[in-house]
């Protein structure tokens, strides 16, 4: 098990230093564009342009160029916006993560709580009432979009209801944990519920179809004959093999979500997380910003892929002896 | 190479390299470990063995459908390996196979008519009219409907499929058929139509056919000569009846007492020999004679050394220390019948 | 068992899998149920342990276990009967067992669903029970997950599972079918010699005679979900009466008889969605007379019973021609 942790984290740095490669390669070296105009962004005056082709070596090789692109982005974390003078990237992204991990953790806490208990009331409900219902609340949740329901809950909560349902609830923005835990949920609170309403859906359809694919497996003929109670059936047995599915996607929209993929949720409740600031980037076509965001939201991505492996092996003994 | 041996294998080996626990380091997998054998013309030389014995991969080695790790294999007196794709062509052709699973070796996607017509059409033998008269041919020949062309695998039943995939392997006119395990799949009333079909089509096409299983009433039933693998390799091979009579091989006769009988008449029953334990991973062969650890009459020299392939009585090849049953027949008996041409 | 009736309602009609089926099954007999694929063995046993989980299934007979009707028991009443008071034995050993716990753990898990034991008894327990299927080294064999056991290995752990609770009936599903013949040989004489031990009755379900040959006291050859013929199994397999079960016997390819033609059934099973009024087997039977539209009764003697109307004559005249051309 020790072994197969270390080979599985070895290939995640592996894959990290891949996606470098390949994201310097797309914003640096796709040929036909002068890069320094690229990173000085628009209507850079020459003498930025200049500067930029000293600093990024741009007369040099390729791999020289890469180097020099990591030396800034990772051990000088000196790599500075040429859009906003002065915004150095690498602390903006230290400074944005907590807020965005904040969202996203307590999200997730609700999505799954929600999720598993919907898709487990659903699939043992089979042929009655609330099976459907559910699985209508979850298409419905799947569907609306993320932007629509926060300006929806900001309108209702910030503006139409404030006064008089919604009287407890401050005006956006973010107060740290550490300053003030109870401030610190109290503004997450609805983007925590916008960002897991999605989720919420998904994960409660899929864990049903699991689920009733489970029950129709031998092993739960099995229990059956061994006359135990449905009960346990469904839930050390047939939700035990389920559960495989839902952590690795799990792993993969937490990972997502952490490395800037709630930018939706973000900009529309005004929290400077990571999307946010991709969001700023994206806007201001500010490509060292982009470029920076783009490689934490991998690392979290790789990061996340890797724990749903190593969790993999602890759920299903069958994937320890393969691989 | 005398005239009646159509097919010629010597030594063959096919090893798969597979990654252990260590990491990275890996061990050769024999599944199939030195397996000579001649396949006479007009005869069904039936490959019996338990799950895992290399019998299917012998048989994909020896109609080039995998690559031999070393070894022979001479069809009509043409060594088959290391020819390239398109020199093993006209070969292939008159070597067809049938496969075990009728649901998952027909594409669910295409007519069967196109099916039983596709290798024509690859090996561009005829003319769109006359493969299509062909296929109608063949569909009587195998006894389906010829009306039934245009409909879909899905439309039959696991019988009629396997009647379909026969079809396939005689729209070449080949001269050999490998069947793999080709009623392992069927209810006992559809296996014995296949069965009969499969002897109707040799006789009317002097077809030869070597076949694979796992069941020894269905191997003898249909065999002419018959070798028994145990963990890729040949342990006995000979003449179906005077094998299934006196086994010589331990490995065989453990097997033979071990198949369910219908008691159906007052002959007594074949004392039951039970070995113990399981086949061994084929990675970790045991070192001697391969079969010694769960051998009855295994002694001092069964695990060290490896008993040669030798011909014991006339036509009947043993690889064993110990033959069983030995003074049980004399040697007098008649030598075993050639094969029918 | 009592005129057993299972049906489907699917869309496409009604689906009769067993359709009147009755039978005993005395204390210490082993009973074999043979029949081809689609023939609503398997169904039949399930459904009877309430197993069968379709909301459009309908089950109706009665079901007596000693003395106790238990078709119809409520789910909560069921569970001490299944793995407890019946226990069953299945075709698969690959997918029978759950994957993802150790066997130790789910026969313990049986154990206490059923006995009032702490987790050292059970355990306890458990390693008794895989030393008695033969699994060497049970005591560390207990934190093995099923993928590290062959084929043969698991099975013997989903006996030793059924045997937990030493049951008073044990339902084995095509128990070898998808083992290896040495390793069948290895369960079919683990299995008798559990049975002279606990004195449990057997059901054994294949599709193989040979199989019944070596285990029964006595058969049920079924057809489209009816009985064709019941009796000892020594009389079944030397002197058939019904046309099926001449068929089903003459068409097995034998390792201790000569080359003979197979007998062949013409035609496949019948669809269960359209089984005639009358004789099950009629539309592929060679002896086929009028009267076969009329549904046939089982009747005989000596136990021996038949769903055919051919008189003993008839049948004998049938059978001297068929073993003379056999032999010829």
């Amino acid at each position: 098990m020790f072994r197969y942790i270390i080979r599985r984290l070895i290939s995640a740095v592996l894959v990290m230093f891949a996606i470098s490669v390949m994201v310097f390669l797309i914003f640096f070296a796709t040929p036909g564009v002068n890069p320094a105009a690229r990173i000085a962004g628009r209507s850079a005056s020459p003498e930025v342009l200049r500067h930029v082709s000293i600093e990024f070596g741009l007369d040099k090789p390729l791999p020289i160029r890469y180097l020099i692109m990591m030396y800034h982005l990772f051990i000088k974390q000196d790599l500075t916006s040429y859009v906003n003078i002065g915004y150095k990237i690498i602390p903006q992204i230290i400074a944005a993560a907590p807020i965005t991990l904040s969202l996203v953790f307590g999200a997730a806490l609700i999505w799954l709580v929600v999720g598993i208990f919907g898709g487990m009331i659903a699939a043992s409900n089979r042929g009655k009432f609330i099976d459907p219902l559910i699985m209508f609340l979850g298409i419905a949740t799947i569907s609306i979009p993320a932007y629509w329901l926060g300006e929806m809950v900001n309108l209702l909560t910030q503006d139409k209801l404030h006064a008089s349902l919604f009287p407890w609830l401050p005006n956006g923005g973010y107060v740290a944990i550490t300053s003030n835990p109870w401030e610190w949920a109290l503004h997450l609170l609805f983007p925590w519920l916008t960002l897991a309403a999605l989720y919420s859906g998904i994960y409660a359809r899929v864990l049903r179809g699991e689920l009733i694919n489970a029950m129709n497996e031998d092993y739960i003929r099995t229990a059956r004959a061994k006359g135990l109670s449905e009960r346990r059936i469904l839930y050390r047995h047939a939700l035990r093999c389920s559960l495989i599915t839902i952590v690795s996607l799990f792993g993969l929209d937490f990972g997502a979500l952490i490395g800037g993929a709630a930018l939706l949720t973000e900009v529309v409740f005004g929290l400077q997380g990571v999307g946010w600031l991709t969001y700023q980037g994206l806007t201001n076509l500010d490509l060292p910003l982009i470029m920076g965001c783009v490689m934490y939201g991998a690392f979290f991505v790789v990061l996340a892929s890797a724990v749903v492996d190593i969790l993999y092996a602890y759920l299903d003994p069958r994937v320890r002896i393969v691989t | 190479m005398s005239d009646d041996v159509l097919l010629r294998a010597t030594d063959i080996v096919k090893s798969y390299s597979s990654r252990t626990k260590n990491l990275g380091q890996r061990t050769p997998n024999r599944a199939v470990n030195g397996v000579s054998l001649d396949i006479r013309r007009g005869e069904t030389l039936g490959i019996v063995g338990e799950s895992g014995c290399g019998k299917s991969t012998l048989a994909r080695c020896i109609v080039q459908l995998l690559p031999v790790t070393s070894g022979s294999v001479q069809f009509n007196g043409v060594e088959l390996t290391g020819l390239s794709r398109r020199q093993l062509r006209p070969h292939r052709r008159q070597m067809q196979l049938v496969f075990q699973d009728p649901y998952a070796s027909l594409n669910p996607r295409r007519t069967v008519g196109d099916i039983v017509g596709d290798p024509m059409r690859i090996n561009r033998v005829a003319s769109h009219d006359d493969i299509n008269d062909r296929v109608r041919d063949l569909f009587v020949t195998v006894g389906l409907d010829p009306n039934s062309l245009r409909r879909y695998p899905h439309e039959f039943s696991g019988g009629q499929r396997q009647r379909i995939g026969i079809a396939r392997s005689l729209s070449l006119n080949p001269s050999l058929v490998v069947a793999d395990e080709p009623v392992s799949a069927l209810d006992v009333s559809v296996q014995a139509q296949v069965l009969n079909l499969m002897a109707d089509l040799q006789e009317r096409f002097n077809l030869t056919y070597l076949f694979i299983a796992h069941d020894l009433g269905v191997v003898r039933h249909v065999s002419d000569r018959v070798g028994v693998m145990y963990l890729g390799e040949i342990v006995e091979l000979g003449d179906a009846e005077a094998l299934y009579d006196t086994p010589l091989h331990p490995y065989t006769e453990a097997l033979l007492s071990v198949v369910p009988e219908l008691n159906d008449t007052d002959a007594p029953r074949r004392e039951r020999i039970l070995i113990s334990g399981d086949v061994p991973d084929p990675s970790d062969r045991p070192s001697g004679c391969s079969f010694h650890p769960r051998c009855p009459v295994a002694t001092e020299i069964c695990t060290t050394q490896k008993p040669e392939f030798v011909e014991l009585r006339p036509g009947r090849m043993v690889a064993c220390h110990h033959p069983r049953n030995l003074d049980a027949a004399p040697l007098t008996v008649p030598p075993p019948t050639p094969p029918v041409a | 068992m009592r005129d057993l009736k299972v049906s489907f309602a699917t869309r496409q009609g009604v689906v009769r899998a067993v359709d009147g089926l009755s039978f005993d099954v005395g204390p210490k007999e082993v009973l074999g149920i043979v029949g081809e694929s689609g023939s609503g063995k398997s169904v039949a046993m399930y459904s009877i342990l309430g197993l069968v989980r379709d909301a459009n299934v309908e089950i109706s007979g009665s079901v007596k276990f000693q003395g106790r009707e238990i078709l119809g028991l409520s789910d909560k009443e069921m569970q001490s009967v299944r793995g407890g008071e019946v226990g069953m034995i299945f075709q698969d050993p690959m997918t029978a067992l759950t994957p993802v716990y150790t066997v130790g753990w789910q026969l313990v898990e049986q154990l206490r669903a059923h006995n009032d034991m702490t987790k050292q008894e059970a355990r306890e327990r458990a390693r008794e029970l895989l030393a008695e299927v033969g699994i060497p080294d049970p005591k560390s064999r207990l934190h093995h997950y099923p993928h590290e056991f062959s084929g043969g290995m698991r099975q013997r752990v989903v006996i030793a599972m059924a045997l937990s609770c030493n049951p008073k009936l044990l339902i084995a599903d095509e128990p070898t079918t998808a083992l290896d013949v040495t390793t069948q040989a290895q369960i079919l004489d683990l299995m008798e010699r559990l049975q002279e031990r606990h004195g449990s009755s057997i059901v054994i379900i294949t599709h193989d005679m040979g199989v019944i040959a070596e285990i029964a006291d006595r058969v049920i050859v079924m057809y489209a979900g009816r009985p064709a013929e019941i009796g000892p199994e020594l009389d079944v397999v030397r002197s058939p009466r019904h046309p099926y079960t001449w068929g089903l016997l003459g068409a097995v390819p034998r390792a201790d008889v000569k080359n003979r033609r197979l007998v062949t059934i013409p035609g496949n099973a019948v669809s269960p969605l359209a089984v005639p009024e009358g004789c099950a087997f009629a539309a592929r039977c060679p002896h086929k007379m009028a009267i076969c539209d009329e549904r046939p009764p089982l009747r005989g003697a000596h136990q021996h019973l038949d769903a055919c109307w051919l008189t003993d004559e008839q049948r004998l005249a049938i059978r001297s021609v068929a073993t003379t051309r056999g032999e010829s």
